[in-house]
């Protein structure tokens, strides 16, 4: 048995006594000792704890307690996610040697439900940029291609669910964290609703944006993860052969397909045909000013993170040079700006959200190319030259500011065997639909199984 | 337009002056676009606390 199955079979498995838990954590400690120094996806590993909890696990089954479909499960949480005893650097010199002495809301959560916690992920610094070419501890790296940046900030955790060491990952999403690395890494990844999961005991960058989310190999497993950790949760999992008869998506004929990487919008477009063949009533529809809400969230969370960070400024050697460049332009930002995009943000709000009188999801590409190689600044789109952080950002950013929950995952490939990503935005709370919506697409496009060699 | 340098040169601690030519551009970017968008929000428009509050 190796961890490269879904959940829901690794548990079917311990649960009929072909899998103990024990076997499940040395096997997934193997893997990631053997590939961890070539994808630097883990900045630590939590051997002691793991098979402490791995022992409990094959306890607890031995007695017939039963705590869900995550008992036994190998998870590794982002290293801004606080965890009991265990380092936790958000990826930063300055935390380098913090150790939280308690764990963020959804770690105890995942502990409660049995899950095995086999150690923490890499990210970019602070979570703050898009590569994970983190200065302090080195890049992380895509299993597609060592030679290319994995995303971020959420980075180790898209690696590590990608190369197959794990199968499920935390990470956090405050201007598509979550989102960008699931594309460049070919992994489903979940922003869900803002506030819709705990942000206690995890550090926070953007206070207003700030989502906590997940990184799955498919749509199904993140459900099962979700059912864990959000708030109301209806224990939603998508059927065996979820269809989307009469499920209404929007496909934006504005902003969302310009600048998009032709092999990108190719495939983009083949899901969008077989969502329709799939029975999804398919619509082409404008949305009102996708850039303002670019603008505006730029301008409050620059502000916001500055807020929590320039008191660190007595140490910038400490920082990497494109986070602190962001902290003194966050510091320039008036207060009167920051309300004025923070009310802006309402008045775009209620425009955008006259679209759900008559859509259950919008679908966009997640980002407008593949993954960048380690160290490129920029990309062009003909002839058109666009930074990597605002090309990363730009259709994935705009519901943070809104807050509404957003799911990418494979939908293609490119002809240099790059994953190609989309995503699937709905009306807050309506997480739900993103993962029917997910998985049949999965089932259908066929490619969750699409492994890298590592 | 704001004047960004001589903002940066005024807040405690001031932004050194080599990250300047990394610091302005962009600033001056986000309120160039900024500034037309923020003359349209309506006299009564609270702050955005979050999506429920969309309404």
């Amino acid at each position: 048995m190796t961890v490269s199955v879904t959940i829901g079979e690794i548990g079917a498995a311990l649960r009929g006594k072909r899998l103990s838990a024990r076997e499940l954590t040395e096997e997934t400690l193997r893997r990631v000792a053997d590939a961890n120094p070539r994808l630097n996806a883990f900045l630590t590993v939590t051997e002691a704890e793991a098979r402490v909890r791995a022992a409990a696990v094959d306890d607890d089954l031995a007695r017939g307690i039963d705590r869900g479909p995550l008992q036994g499960i190998p998870i590794a949480h982002k290293d801004n996610i606080f965890t009991r005893g265990v380092r936790t650097t958000s990826g930063s010199k300055i935390f380098a040697d913090f150790v939280p002495e308690y764990d963020a809301a959804i770690v105890s959560q995942f502990n409660d439900a049995g899950a095995v916690m086999i150690g923490k992920t890499g990210l970019h610094e602070f979570a703050y940029g898009v590569t994970s070419n983190n200065p302090h501890f080195g890049a992380v790296r895509n299993p597609w291609d060592l030679e290319r940046i994995p995303g971020g900030s959420s980075g180790g955790s898209a690696a590590a669910v990608a190369a197959g060491l794990i199968p499920l990952a935390t990470g956090t999403d405050t201007g598509g964290s979550v989102r960008i690395p699931a594309s460049f890494c070919g992994v489903v990844g979940l922003k869900p609703t803002y506030e819709r999961v705990s942000r206690r005991g995890v550090m926070p960058l953007g206070l207003t944006f700030d989502h906590v989310g997940l990184l799955a190999r498919t749509a199904r497993d993140v459900a099962l993860g979700f059912g864990i950790i959000a708030k109301h949760s209806s224990g939603y999992m998508p059927p065996g052969h979820a269809d989307l008869r009469g499920m209404r998506i929007g496909v934006p004929e504005n902003f969302f397909v310009d600048r998009i990487a032709p092999e990108v919008m190719l495939s983009f477009r083949a899901a969008v045909q077989t969502a329709a063949a799939l029975g999804a009533h398919v619509t082409e529809m404008r949305l009102p000013d996708p850039e303002a809400l670019n603008v505006v969230g730029r301008i409050a969370q620059l502000s916001e993170v500055s807020a929590l960070l320039a008191r660190y400024l007595g140490r910038r050697g400490d920082f990497g040079p494109d986070v602190l460049t962001l902290v003194e332009q966050g510091r320039l930002i008036p207060a009167t700006d920051y309300l004025n995009a923070q009310r802006l943000r309402r008045v775009l709000a209620r425009d955008f959200s006259r679209i759900w009188t008559h859509l259950d999801c919008v679908m966009t590409p997640a980002t407008p190319m593949t993954a960048p190689g380690i160290g490129e600044t920029s990309v062009e789109f003909g002839s058109f030259t666009e930074d990597v952080r605002t090309a990363a950002t730009r259709l994935v950013r705009p519901f943070n500011v809104l807050g509404w929950p957003a799911l990418a995952l494979p939908c293609g490939f490119s002809s240099a065997g790059l994953p190609i990503g989309l995503q699937l935005v709905g009306p807050p709370q309506q997480e739900d639909t993103l993962l029917q919506a997910g998985a049949a697409l999965e089932d259908a496009l066929g490619i969750a199984g699409r492994r890298p060699a590592v | 337009m704001t004047n960004w340098k001589a903002l940066a040169a005024a807040i405690e601690p001031p932004v050194p002056e080599e990250l300047l030519p990394d610091v302005i551009p962009a600033l001056e970017k986000l309120e160039a676009a900024f500034r037309p968008l923020e003359r349209t929000i309506p006299p009564d428009t609270l702050p955005w606390f979050g999506p429920e509050d969309d309404a």
